[in-house]
């Protein structure tokens, strides 16, 4: 925990869940893309889904749907931001860890949260190599 | 700031402050002690007996205090370690995990079910409950701390053997309990070791403690507070459930509103597609504080035993939030929650990954 702040999480995180980045609003067949994966589910009380836009090996451009926490936002609202731009090589060398860091740091018991936004982005890359 | 967590807990009232500043400095003493200061220490805490005897319809010599809800529960499921013991699904932690451990096939059995649920307020079949296990020679205890100030009671009418109670549910401090132990029910210490209590809690009393107790009891016992409950709360209560489900789409009500089914306090409402812990920390950036039976709020990984039993359903369950009043609350906070709350669950609706069903 984040001892004498006066929020559960870090400045970062809570700017990251007031401010979500790259999130996919409404109707997700606005955002034409050309890979989703999804992880979690709503029973465990997170879930993901990320959309990627691809382009000469690169990650073009990324949204992200999630039913889930503060955590589970900042999270993959953070991974979204570290993935863009990137080739998928790349994309997919983020880890958890990588999340947790730009963050500054989850509370430990929230870390599941950071490792699910990977997966859904790990299954995404995965989906555009088989189909493209 | 718009507070509506009182299920959990609650400012001391001025006179709670009050009472235990003078206990502090004034009846200090060990009450246990026979000299003139630990007398008059005594006499703070038979004030605050007498109160709650009164407040429950009880023998003051029925009741015994403890440092709060969760021990007077831990200590009754401990007095039938090896017995049956059957509760609802709707307790408190301290109820079921203590009756989980301890709980065998000896008779006769416990049944231990609390008056109102602290999640959903609504209130549990009791007196069926009391009736049976009477019939059958079992014994009966209810976790009565959400229901102490909110709604009149009555040991005796209730017929119960043993019953629960809370002090910083009711304007009093964090750390004091107490237990009603029916005249002739069996008994068991929790802590050995100590003459107080008359042998059935050891430990030097909480002087200061107890007297911020008493003046708790005396303000519910003074002003009647379950009268302004049953009005002023209840119509805070209703008006935000009835603008929530009018102005709020894929909401719905866990709590049964109406005087027979649940304290006038408690609403407990679910939101389609929108997570509960995200609600409660948006909420909670624009000062409106409340809680949330969602998985992620504890830290734990399923979400509320409550919401579990009461709905079956645990999307409903991650995204249910509780609001809780008291006499404080007013008509103002309703419009502050309801200022903010829509365009919340919508924002999450449109970035979940779960479609709204309903409309």
């Amino acid at each position: 925990m984040n001892e004498g702040q006066d929020w559960i999480y870090t400045d970062i995180v809570k700017d990251h869940f007031m401010n979500p980045r790259n999130f996919l609003f409404g109707d997700e067949k606005k955002f034409k893309c050309d890979a989703t994966g999804i992880v979690g589910n709503p029973i465990c009380g997170d879930q993901m889904k990320m959309f990627i836009k691809v382009k000469d090996g690169k990650i073009e451009d990324i949204r992200w749907k999630t039913y889930g926490c503060a955590s589970a936002i900042a999270s993959t609202s953070a991974l979204s931001e570290l993935a863009k731009g990137k080739t998928l090589d790349d994309a997919l060398k983020i880890s958890a860890k990588d999340i947790d860091d730009y963050l500054g740091n989850l509370p430990k018991h929230k870390f599941h949260c950071s490792i699910l936004g990977h997966d859904a982005l790990k299954q995404a890359i995965e989906n555009y190599r088989e189909s493209a | 700031m718009t507070y509506l967590d009182y299920a959990a807990t609650g400012p001391l009232l001025p006179e709670a402050i009050a009472a235990m500043r003078e206990a502090e400095q004034k009846f200090f003493a060990n009450a246990s002690a026979l000299h003139t200061p630990g007398h008059l220490a005594m006499n703070k805490i038979e004030e605050t007996r007498e109160l709650l005897a009164e407040l429950i319809n009880a023998d003051p010599e029925e009741i015994i205090f403890t440092s709060g809800a969760s021990e007077s529960n831990n200590t009754v499921i401990r007095t039938f370690e090896g017995h049956e013991i059957i509760t609802s699904p709707l307790e408190h932690h301290s109820v079921i995990e203590a009756a989980k451990a301890l709980k065998g096939k000896k008779k006769p059995t416990l049944y231990s079910y609390m008056f109102a649920n602290n999640e959903i307020g609504e209130f549990l079949p009791l007196k069926d409950i009391a009736k049976k296990a009477h019939e059958n020679g079992d014994f009966i205890h209810s976790d009565l701390t959400q229901a102490l100030g909110k709604i009149p009671l009555d040991v005796k009418a209730l017929d119960l053997d043993y019953a629960t109670f809370s002090a910083h549910k009711v304007g009093g401090p964090v750390g004091v309990g107490a237990l009603y132990i029916r005249k002739g029910a069996p008994f068991k210490p929790l802590i050995i070791g100590g003459n107080q209590e008359k042998h059935r809690r050891g430990t030097t009393y909480n002087t200061p403690g107890i007297a911020g107790f008493g003046a708790a009891l005396k303000y519910l016992k003074d002003h009647k507070t379950w009268e302004i409950y049953d009005t002023k709360v209840r119509e805070l209560r209703d008006e935000l459930a009835k603008r929530i489900l009018a102005e709020i789409p894929g909401s719905s009500l866990n709590t049964e509103l109406g005087r027979e089914k649940s304290l006038p306090n408690i609403l407990n409402a679910s939101f389609e597609a929108a997570e509960g812990e995200s609600i409660q920390l948006y909420l909670d950036a624009e000062g409106i504080v409340v809680s949330t039976g969602s998985a992620c709020a504890s830290g734990d990984i399923k979400p509320s035993h409550v919401l579990m039993a009461k709905t079956g359903d645990a999307e409903v369950a991650h995204s249910s939030i509780r609001f809780s009043f008291s006499p404080d609350n007013s008509m103002e906070d309703v419009e502050k929650v309801m200022a903010k709350l829509p365009g919340i669950i919508d924002r999450l609706q449109k970035i979940s990954t779960i479609e709204r069903k309903t409309k």
